[in-house]
């Protein structure tokens, strides 16, 4: 089991005083303090729009500034939305090279299309397109890094043959991963050998049911990269704090505040109909989150990482149960936890939490062919 | 926190019913034709248009809908409402301000049972080929006009309509108030249409929203739906957040 941090960037109201300024700063020193602990990645999420939701619009300089300030932690894209009007492909393709370059080969990216009116009616995307077009990217965008010239007529975008430089330091290229919000988008991550960046907060039985699709179908996958990317990663909120009680009173604030502002925004799926969007995605699971009554009682929805360090081990032990490679936490919403209190649940979970899970799986990867070979993981 | 609404529901209430009792059963309207135009509408008044117990949509929005039955246990009739697109804490909600409905047994059950802001006019809902159009005139002014331009087949299950919050006067512990009342219709879609969303004229005085400009259009659907009017389960309070001024019937 592997740990990373993720970020949506939720910046309270009032917007002065320089809050951004100090939200995105209060980051960057958690994320200094997570390289020191030990956790594997920290998380960027790209939003645009999301009023106090997510201020999280240009990752790319946030993670760059991330890994300027780190020394091991590996930086993600969660994700590079692949629609044309957010980012062009060749874009996409070059900023995340430069980023592989500066990390020293640290980038893991992540690829996804987008979920609310709120982003696609304001970049003036059209919602039936967007999962061809993050198709089309994903198979291109490889090729930019690893062929020495490209040249392309599709769907999406067309270019005559040029170099896309700069190319990844990590070669053939970064770890490639999709977002998964919908059900059975975990189908589509399999079928193209990537990882599957899992961005909503299902209980175990629907997370073991989706890793055991991923894997059985992965086997027989083609890859949309250079290689196969076989992870599943979920997605969890932390608070960890010496009492149990305090934690999850404390955690729930947390949970109850993101699901609250998730609720707010216009999936596509609310104003307009489209078979490209079946499920309103991560924003009806958080709105169950935030009906989950926050702060009452001692208890703490399935799953949830808040409470005190021997809760959150059963927990976390239930998640590598079910097939989960690796838990990425939110650790603030609306800054609804003063700082020091989220640097000390960190520092709690990196000392008394992550010993018990090794961390002895390879980092990133492993042959389509090997793959194909190796024993059903989940049959 | 979230963006709460600011407008006095007392300054709300120019068309809101007096619902007598709240025991009212559920209703199933077979075969309506329903046209809903969405669109984004200028924030500048966004918060001015809801109570404090609502959230504006981000973006904030405007559903304008046209609804045909022609027969069924009300009878035939039209009627045309200006919902604002909400959040009721985190549910998805719309506010009517105001609706035209045909005279007839309708308007009264619709206005007395589930608290539809209406008043009596001739709301005219056109099917055509290349689109479908609700109009509504007072006197010799176009006080609205809205289309669905070049309809194309969806599939019934991929419309999604949200409950509406219904400002009524209700009478609770001896004392007559504004009520918000939850109504949250289930749809059961035999045929759908998508298609472009356009509005030619809208009077936001008449509507009682004053200054709701339409701004920018999302998209427009048109379908047959047997519409089931849902037992009245749910009030809150228009003053208090949602979530601590909702009362269970």
């Amino acid at each position: 089991m592997k740990f990373g941090i993720f970020y949506e960037i939720s910046v309270p109201r009032p917007w002065e005083n320089d809050i951004e300024h100090t939200v995105y700063h209060r980051c960057l020193e958690q994320v200094r303090l997570a390289d020191e602990l030990g956790f594997h990645s920290v998380w960027a999420v790209e939003h645009h729009f999301l009023e106090e939701y997510s201020h999280c619009s240009a990752p790319e300089l946030f993670l760059t500034a991330c890994a300027m300030q780190t020394k091991q932690i590996r930086v993600g894209h969660g994700i590079v939305v692949c629609v044309p009007q957010f980012n062009h492909p060749i874009r996409a393709a070059e900023r995340a090279a430069v980023l592989d370059i500066l990390s020293d080969g640290r980038l893991e990216f992540g690829t996804g299309r987008s979920a609310t009116w709120t982003e696609l009616g304001g970049m003036d995307a059209n919602p039936d397109e967007t999962k061809e077009t993050w198709d089309e990217y994903t198979r291109t965008i490889p090729q930019m890094w690893t062929n020495e010239r490209f040249g392309y007529e599709g769907r999406a975008f067309k270019m005559p043959t040029r170099a896309v430089l700069p190319k990844p330091y990590q070669k053939p290229h970064p770890p490639m991963w999709v977002a998964v919000s919908s059900p059975g988008t975990e189908v589509d991550a399999a079928e193209r050998g990537m990882g599957s960046l899992g961005l909503t907060f299902g209980g175990f039985a629907e997370q073991e049911e989706k890793v055991n699709r991923y894997r059985r179908i992965i086997r027989d996958c083609e890859p949309a990269g250079a290689f196969v990317n076989e992870r599943v990663a979920t997605v969890n909120f932390l608070y960890c704090h010496p009492d149990n009680e305090t934690g999850i009173k404390t955690g729930s604030r947390l949970t109850g505040s993101f699901g609250y502002l998730a609720a707010q925004l216009l999936p596509v799926r609310e104003v307009h109909p489209t078979r490209s969007y079946p499920n309103p995605g991560l924003l009806a699971a958080s709105r169950q989150q935030a009906e989950q009554t926050p702060g009452q009682g001692a208890s703490a929805p399935e799953g949830v990482c808040i409470g005190n360090p021997d809760r959150l081990i059963e927990e976390i032990k239930k998640w590598e149960a079910c097939g989960v490679d690796q838990i990425n936490f939110l650790l603030n919403a609306l800054e609804t936890i003063p700082q020091e209190q989220v640097l000390d649940s960190l520092r709690l979970f990196g000392e008394e939490v992550m010993p018990h899970f090794a961390d002895d799986k390879p980092a990133t990867t492993s042959g389509a062919r090997e793959l194909a070979a190796a024993p059903a993981a989940g049959d | 926190m979230p963006i709460n609404g600011n407008a006095d529901p007392a300054k709300l209430t120019q068309y809101a019913p007096t619902m007598a009792s709240l025991d009212t059963e559920a209703l199933t309207l077979p075969n309506v034709k329903v046209l809903t135009v969405i669109y984004e509408i200028d924030d500048a008044v966004m918060a001015d248009l809801i109570p404090p117990a609502l959230h504006p949509t981000i973006p904030p929005t405007i559903h304008v809908i046209g609804m045909k039955a022609e027969d069924g246990p009300l009878g035939a009739f039209t009627i045309a409402i200006v919902r604002v697109g909400c959040r009721a804490a985190v549910r998805p909600r719309g506010l009517p301000t105001r609706a035209v409905c045909t005279e007839g047994e309708a308007a009264s059950a619709l206005k007395e049972r589930w608290g539809f802001p209406i008043t009596i006019g001739e709301p005219m809902l056109r099917q055509r080929y290349d689109r479908q159009s609700i109009e509504v005139n007072d006197g010799n002014v176009t006080v609205l006009s809205a289309q669905l331009v070049d309809p194309v087949p969806i599939g019934n299950g991929d419309l999604l309509y949200t409950a509406g919050m219904h400002l009524a006067n209700i009478e609770r512990d001896g004392e007559t108030k504004p009520w918000l009342v939850q109504v949250d219709p289930e749809f059961e879609v035999s045929r759908a249409d998508r298609g472009q969303a356009q509005i030619d004229a809208f009077d936001s005085d008449f509507w009682d929203a004053p200054d709701l400009r339409p701004v920018y259009p999302i998209v427009a659907s048109y379908t047959t739906a047997n519409i089931t009017l849902p037992k009245i389960r749910y009030i809150c309070d228009p003053m208090q957040p949602a979530i601590s001024g909702t009362v269970a019937l």
